[in-house]
């Protein structure tokens, strides 16, 4: 059996917003709408297709659209109710692969590498998959089919609206060549002015250009980048991520924990060791389980489920003592601990404190630390070493 | 001892003291109320050994004494003989009570076991309105926490002013606070709310007195008297929390507001919040549940500052709303992130309460 040659799909769904409001409230449909803040200081998050015809962007600010487009029906935007359906889109796309890399609330790559066996040809499983986001939600979507990412993306963009565009293996260049540069990944105003002064305009000039000259006047790194490209060539694969079921972390001891702060002070390391890959994430959860594997190989696990979703160690620990309190040692050492977080949301609502209990503030201060300065960035001091010690570690 | 009673008075005497009594006291002696006859007079007690219940009762007293009954059973059996006068007695560890017929007879406890429950506090006796006080407690009491892991956010916080009393509960969601003038309570302390709750179904009358001490806070009327152990823990800072003025102010109808939040909660779950849009055209609540459906609609009301989107937890903002009193609802907001502030007419209650970020 053969394998697929156009592996990557790009799914964008046509108005998202627009076409869930639409699935609400019919007198909607065949009239121009937009969605967006409505005051006078917003703009448009989404506009319909009827909307566009007029030159009405995302982005624009809500009193230039309304200037064009007096007539149009125009709704507050309700990021909850597109959340929601959202989530539906992708219970959909995951049906279809493993491989789902999401961009956006209506927008995603998949890798559909492993339907090879089940459907002929990409272009159905693009058929199939947008028969199902119709036949369940009434959505449009739009599928663009090719042999790398950034292609398959240029071609959802072609299928658009409500369509599939394939851009077959060996066709690539033929597709690029005529469009202009500034459709390309990763090009913005200021490429595409280095690029001018070098008398390229289209994808096909820029395929051409001598590399030591497009080295010169964009630097080596964005002239990699450009000549891959421009010749169809991208080595990124799809990265799902999103919503992992459960993270967790674990570790076996090289010598079996007995001391109580020893026990403590590992357990203490783990939560940090687990909070770190939960705020790398953006993920929280409210349940908690602990695994503790004693001298024996006796496998005990407990678990428990807060208010809060948890994400920060200062959240974490007090519950993972809670549950630790309720093993019952029997004596022995402790061989491993587990513990991991599921129940996992992302931006889930969360009831705020008033004296700030949540500790909101601080695991916030305390994730983008961590993230700019690495994952021991911010420490419980009972973790930290002294400075002279760790520089000589 | 031996008494002779009115059925109806007898029962009443004893559930109310009953309600001191503590479903799950690991000791027995606990789940007993202790009768104690003395001139022409039964005292009932109940207690969980932090809130004790007293009811007095005018009784014919055929013999003095004193026994401990069991607290349910016995003023369940009261309550169920048949109407007129009831007897009382116990001899030999045995208490029986009868009436026109049926007879029960209970194992009586041992009543030396029953705990001395310091009564008498030396602190100056306010005397208060007793159904404006318990209405009061009632208003503060909704912000007050059930959980008993963090005991400080279970009372409610009496606070001597120079010109009155302040009452303050807070579960670190919602804080609520009620200022009652000319109440001079003396002391500042921190009383538990499952006692005070008791109060309006036990021992509230026309008159109330107040009384409390850094252990004790003692409720005293014609109909008995409640004594609490106070909670021995610092309330938090409060007045930090609460902000100094509001930007945006929404007046609305109590009654509008408190039926949309309750549709609302039909499609809500607890951790679901409604969201409330405010513009210069009223407010516009909203709740969407996945895989449920939601629920929209608009309440005029007047409103002044920035077009916003605030969201609550709507059981919060029912017991807010709910508490106000008066037909208006003030609520005073800053930003989506920041606590908003509902307040009624001038009767001193104002219920902080912060918001759902979504």
């Amino acid at each position: 059996m053969e394998q697929f040659a156009t592996r990557f799909l790009h799914v964008d769904m046509d108005a998202f917003y627009v076409e869930v409001e639409r699935l609400a409230d019919p007198s909607l449909r065949g009239v121009p709408v937009i969605v967006g803040g409505l005051g006078s200081r917003g703009v448009v998050a989404a506009a319909s297709y009827e909307a566009r015809r007029t030159g009405v962007r995302s982005a624009m600010p809500i009193v230039e659209a309304r200037r064009r487009l007096p007539r149009a029906r125009y709704l507050p935007s309700d990021m909850a109710k597109y959340t929601t359906m959202s989530r539906r889109v992708f219970a959909i796309l995951d049906d279809f692969s493993p491989f789902v890399e999401p961009l956006s609330v209506d927008e995603a790559f998949l890798d559909i590498a492993g339907l090879r066996l089940h459907y002929d040809r990409p272009y159905d499983v693009a058929v199939a998959m947008r028969k199902r986001i119709r036949d369940e939600l009434a959505l449009p979507a739009s599928v663009g089919v090719a042999a790398v990412k950034f292609l398959a993306k240029m071609a959802s963009k072609e299928a658009k609206p409500d369509g599939i565009f394939v851009i077959d293996a060996g066709t690539e260049r033929a597709f690029l060549e005529p469009r202009n540069v500034v459709e390309l990944w990763g090009v913005g105003q200021a490429t595409l002015a280095s690029l001018a002064g070098l008398g390229i305009e289209t994808i096909g000039q820029l395929a051409e250009v001598p590399n030591d000259m497009l080295r010169r006047q964009v630097g080596v790194a964005a002239a990699a980048h450009l000549t891959a490209l421009a010749n169809g060539r991208d080595p990124r694969s799809v990265e799902p991520g999103r919503e992992a079921k459960s993270v967790s972390v674990e570790e076996t001891y090289p010598t079996d924990l007995t001391e109580s702060d020893e026990i403590d002070r590992a357990l203490l390391e783990l939560c940090h060791r687990l909070s770190g890959r939960l705020l790398k994430a953006h993920l929280a959860g409210k349940t908690l389980t602990l695994k503790v594997r004693l001298g024996d190989f006796t496998t005990v696990t407990r678990s428990l489920t807060g208010r809060q979703p948890l994400s920060d160690t200062s959240q974490i620990w007090p519950l993972a003592s809670e549950l630790l309190g309720k093993v019952a040692l029997s004596g022995q050492g402790i061989r491993l601990l587990g513990i991991g977080v599921t129940a996992l949301s992302e931006g889930e609502p969360t009831q705020l404190a008033i004296d700030g209990s949540d500790r909101t503030a601080l695991a916030d201060v305390s994730a983008v630390v961590r993230g700019r300065f690495g994952d021991d960035a911010v420490l419980p001091a009972r973790l930290a070493e002294p400075p002279e010690k760790k520089t000589q570690g | 001892m031996r008494i002779r009673a009115e059925r109806d008075d007898l029962a009443d005497v004893l559930a109310r003291a009953a309600r001191a009594v503590g479903t799950r006291s690991p000791q027995q002696i606990l789940q007993g109320l202790l009768c104690d006859v003395r001139g022409n007079r039964l005292e009932v007690t109940g207690t969980d050994s932090d809130v004790t219940i007293r009811t007095t009762l005018e009784v014919e007293v055929l013999e003095a004494g004193r026994t401990v009954v069991p607290a349910k059973l016995a003023a369940e059996a009261v309550r169920k003989l048949p109407v007129g006068a009831v007897t009382l007695s116990a001899e030999e560890g045995e208490v029986e009570i009868t009436g026109n017929g049926p007879r029960f007879r209970l194992r009586e406890f041992v009543v030396n076991d029953f705990p001395d429950i310091p009564d008498t506090i030396e602190a100056p006796l306010v005397e208060v309105d007793g159904e404006a006080f318990v209405a009061a407690l009632a208003q503060v009491g909704v912000a007050a926490s059930g959980d008993d892991a963090r005991p400080t956010l279970t009372g409610i916080l009496f606070e001597a002013h120079d010109d009155g009393l302040r009452l303050v509960a807070t579960d670190s969601y919602r804080l609520a606070l009620r200022d009652l003038p000319g109440i001079a309570a003396g002391e500042t302390s921190l009383v538990p709310y499952r006692a005070l709750r008791e109060i309006g179904r036990t021992i509230a009358d026309a008159k109330l007195g107040v009384q409390l001490d850094d252990r004790q806070a003692a409720f005293s009327s014609a109909r008995g008297r409640m004594t609490a152990r106070v909670i021995e823990a610092t309330f938090p800072n409060y007045r930090q929390l609460l902000p100094d003025e509001y930007p945006n102010r929404l007046s609305v109808s109590k009654a509008a507001l408190l039926d949309a939040v309750g549709r609302a909660a039909l499609v809500a779950e607890e951790h679901i919040p409604v969201r409330l849009s405010l513009s210069e055209s009223g407010v516009e609540l909203s709740v969407t549940r996945q895989e449920v459906g939601e629920e929209t609609e608009h309440i005029e009301a007047a409103y002044s500052g920035e077009e916003m989107t605030i969201a609550f937890n709507t059981r919060y903002l029912t017991d807010g709303v709910g508490a106000v009193a008066g037909d208006e609802v003030v609520l005073e907001t800053i930003d989506p992130l920041k606590p908003g502030m509902l307040s009624g007419g001038s009767d001193g209650f104002q219920y902080l309460l912060m918001p759902v970020r979504l």
